[in-house]
């Protein structure tokens, strides 16, 4: 578990437009290591999206190191057939879902991937069904993509990708365009994949209750890495959170909130359980207090 | 200013065909002057049908959509007119920009309602000042501004229009926190300051719970909650019961309540909490 | 608009379903020759008679079809007529007007079999190449008969397989698009714009807010397509496997054998069959 799967060393990308160059990432330096779940955090334009498409070989970098899956993304001498190794280990799935279904027929959609791998046909019937057994679409493997909801589309689309056997998995915003129940779909999906698979999982999203439930939080704001660690980490600083354009869950607020009344908690709950046995530990200890003066 | 109202309204798709569906069954309701009601309701719980029957894009299969007292569809000739009263403003509306610089684009809505130039301008500069976009911006061409931005110029484009019912359909969807609060705002004070109506569709009950006065909450084609805010958020557990869930906040409430900690009903923003919760400990 | 159905697939189990795409695209070509081979009377209420039984066999509802031949309603009317007045037999006219002086109106026996030929024929025109092509075939399978039939092609450096991927990526946008073309036209009636009133050039002016987002918009989205195909390793179609190897059987052969056959018979009852001949 400990193997380092990405690698990145003051890695930088500007956009080049009307021949000035506008800096997005200035400098981002972090290691993943296989099967981590983590999260990528940011307001929209901070970089955060650039960071993943670099992963992916869509983005070439500036200038800094960059290696994934063993492949150095940095190296001049970069060629079609390592960007093509680099995809078949690294997936992505992307914001809109209807823009990623390549095919009529979902069943064949999955295919797709393991198609363009060469694998042979029995192989790929297998991995299909798998595929779409893992993310609970089996029922749905005859339907056309345009008939189902956002979040089954999605869900369609990292079948597309387990079928590829990939060691890690790219979410860029692949819940911006859906509704709570959809995004809950896919990240139960993708969580399932971590967990039982050893996925490396990789969500960039703004939405905070999503990047709570990683394991670690990279907050990226302005270009560069604000913050590195656990959700409970990255939220106990709420204030640096706002200041980047983003939120905290309110649970959080709420405690900063009650300290700022200058009453003692100890603890930075996420989650409302968390926040709840805070609350009603710091009740019980106040009534002791109270009955013992 | 208006009064909007649904008078045992239903809507069926494909009607007389295999793939009828019911979208909204029988929907009676109605919108208090000059407020902000937000609707929430899971996918396919009838929402997205309801507000193209508020401004006469689609006309109810039976039942009748009222503004002040009087049918929209009476005169179908006129639905037009009834478009310029209800603005509409529809998911992911910055895909339907499309005149050469934001100005031109904001101000074609008033261009079809037939105003003079001045008045025209003044409404341009008007409605980007409620979404707190930069004048600078305005002779840009919608392709080189930012999501975020794109956005609040197409609701600035109905706007412009001045409706005295404005009607969002999610109009946070997909923008951060930051880009979020811009819109909503500039949402609630083009409210304010027209004295108009406005109806948010959303799926946040945290946006909610900041921004709308009334909540109508919709399910399987139905009204199955409506009133005020702190009615709506007093029944939490109907709320979750329907899978729609209730911010975080109120969530907790719920939580500490179950543990037997005594709070007020309807803590459904993190000030109210915090008001509830500072004199447990004091 | 989300239910708009493309091309006309009916999904059911049936023996003409079951064949393989090439083979249907074999047969419907056959199935056309058979028609212009035709020349009796008995021919031809063979001919009629066969398309009942297609119907019959690939189970798909006599009514939905009907509904193919709906729109070329006009033109077998059209061309009935043009047969019916315009024939001229060896035999005695069997009705006639004398509209003017120089001009009259004549009907012969062999202008009532030539239009009632011309009916069938068109009728069983559409309806066999529906019934093999667009009933029971889906439109993906048929893209890639069509791209497996046109292979031999790629010798002369045809892009067989990109002409392929690019008409199955159409049939899966089109729905997409129609839906979204349906949004904006939506959007800009809220904003006041005017579809079905006004002169002409009004309404073509109306389109431009329409046709200009919808451009935009499909080019977003090719452009992001293209992102994704190349993220799950697309490059085209060297090295390629594809999921859905398609075996021919038996049946299929059979199809083949029996198609000619009938070809052969309706050529021989146009020399030893009773009944009037063209």
């Amino acid at each position: 578990m400990e193997e380092i799967l990405i690698h990145t060393k003051d890695l930088c990308y500007s956009y080049e437009e009307n021949d000035h160059k506008s800096p997005v990432l200035r400098g981002v330096s972090l290691d993943i290591r296989k099967g981590e779940y983590v999260a990528i955090l940011g307001h929209n334009g901070s970089g955060k999206s650039t960071f993943a498409k670099l992963l992916n070989g869509i983005l070439e970098p500036a200038s800094g190191e960059l290696t994934v899956a063993g492949i150095d993304l940095a190296a001049p001498e970069l060629s079609d057939e390592d960007i093509f190794q680099l995809r078949r280990q690294v997936g992505m799935v992307f914001q809109n879902p209807d823009n990623q279904l390549v095919a009529t027929i979902v069943e064949d959609d999955v295919a797709f991937g393991p198609e363009n791998l060469g694998v042979p046909p029995a192989e790929i019937r297998s991995r299909v069904d798998e595929a779409l057994a893992t993310v609970g679409m089996s029922e749905y493997a005859r339907h056309e993509p345009h008939r189902l909801s956002g979040g089954q589309k999605q869900r369609v689309a990292i079948a597309g990708l387990i079928a590829m056997r990939p060691s890690c998995m790219i979410f860029d915003e692949s819940t911006a365009m859906l509704d709570p129940s959809g995004r809950r779909e896919v990240i139960e999906t993708f969580e399932k994949l971590n967990r039982e698979q050893g996925i490396t999982v990789l969500t960039i999203t703004h939405y905070m209750n999503e990047a709570a439930r990683a394991d670690r939080v990279i907050v990226i704001d302005d270009g560069r890495v604000l913050a590195d660690g656990t959700p409970h980490e990255i939220f106990a600083d709420p204030g640096r959170l706002i200041v980047a354009g983003l939120d905290v869950p309110q649970c959080t607020s709420l405690i900063h909130a009650l300290r700022g009344e200058g009453i003692a908690l100890a603890g930075e709950p996420i989650s409302p359980e968390e926040c709840a046995d805070l609350i009603c530990r710091a009740l019980e200890e106040k009534k002791n207090g109270n009955a013992l003066a | 200013m208006a009064t909007l109202s649904l008078e045992n309204v239903s809507y069926v798709y494909g009607q007389r065909t295999p793939f009828e569906i019911k979208a909204l069954d029988n929907v009676s309701l109605s919108v208090r002057e000059g407020t902000v009601t937000g609707i929430i309701g899971h996918t396919g719980s009838g929402k997205s049908t309801l507000v193209q029957l508020l401004n006469g894009l689609e006309k109810p299969t039976s039942g009748k959509v009222m503004l002040d007292g009087v049918d929209i569809w009476e005169k179908p000739r006129e639905i037009g007119k009834i478009r310029f009263r209800v603005g509409l403003v529809m998911q992911y509306p910055e895909y339907q920009l499309f005149e050469e610089t934001i100005r031109a684009d904001i101000a074609f809505g008033p261009r079809n309602m037939g105003l003079s130039k001045e008045e025209i301008d003044h409404r341009v500069s008007e409605a980007a000042g409620f979404v707190g976009l930069d004048p600078l911006l305005l002779d840009k061409s919608p392709f080189d501004l930012s999501g975020g931005q794109k956005r609040r110029a197409a609701i600035a484009g109905v706007m412009a229009m001045r409706p005295e019912v404005l009607v969002l359909d999610e109009p946070a969807a997909g923008l951060d926190p930051r880009g979020r609060d811009t819109i909503l705002k500039g949402v609630r004070t083009y409210g304010r300051e027209t004295g108009s109506t406005v109806i948010i569709v959303s799926h946040s009950m945290e946006d909610m719970a900041t921004y709308c006065d009334d909540i109508i909450v919709m399910a399987k084609g139905r009204v199955c909650l409506s009133g005020t805010r702190d009615e709506v958020f007093a029944n939490a557990k109907t709320l979750t019961e329907v899978g729609l869930g209730v911010p975080q906040i109120t969530q907790l409430a719920l939580l500490l309540e179950e543990r037997g900690v005594a709070l007020p009903g309807g803590i459904y923003t993190v000030e109210a909490a915090v008001a509830a919760l500072k004199p447990l400990f004091q | 608009m989300k239910n708009i159905a493309l091309g006309q697939y009916y999904p059911a189990e049936s023996p003409i379903h079951r064949l393989d795409a090439r083979i249907k695209v074999i047969l419907a070509i056959l199935y056309i020759v058979c028609t212009f081979l035709c020349k009796s009377a008995l021919g031809f209420a063979v001919l009629a008679f066969s398309a009942i039984l297609l119907i019959l066999l690939s189970r798909v509802p006599i009514r939905t079809v009907f509904r193919a031949i709906r729109p070329l309603l006009f033109i077998m009317i059209f061309t009935a007529a043009f047969n019916l007045f315009l024939t001229k037999g060896d035999t005695a006219p069997l009705w006639a007007w004398q509209v003017t002086e120089k001009w009259t109106v004549q009907i012969f026996e062999a202008g009532i079999y030539s239009a009632v030929f011309m009916v069938v024929r068109i009728v069983v025109l559409i309806l066999g190449t529906s019934i093999f092509l667009t009933y029971t075939t889906t439109p993906i399978a048929l893209t890639d008969a069509i791209e497996s039939l046109l292979s031999p092609l790629r010798v002369i450096h045809l892009p067989v397989h990109e002409f392929a991927m690019m008409m199955s990526i159409a049939l899966r946008f089109i729905p997409t698009l129609m839906e979204e073309t349906g949004k904006i036209m939506n959007a800009q009636k809220a904003r006041g714009v005017d579809f079905s009133h006004g002169s002409l050039v009004k309404r073509a002016k109306a389109l431009v807010p329409i046709l200009i987002p919808l451009f935009v918009s499909s080019f977003r989205r090719a452009d992001e397509l293209a992102t994704a195909m190349e993220c799950r390793c697309y490059r085209g179609g060297k090295g390629r496997t594809k999921m859905r190897v398609p075996h021919l059987r038996f049946a299929d052969f059979a199809a083949v054998v029996l198609m000619a056959g009938f070809g052969t018979g309706l050529v021989l009852l146009n020399y030893y069959g009773i009944g009037y001949r063209m």
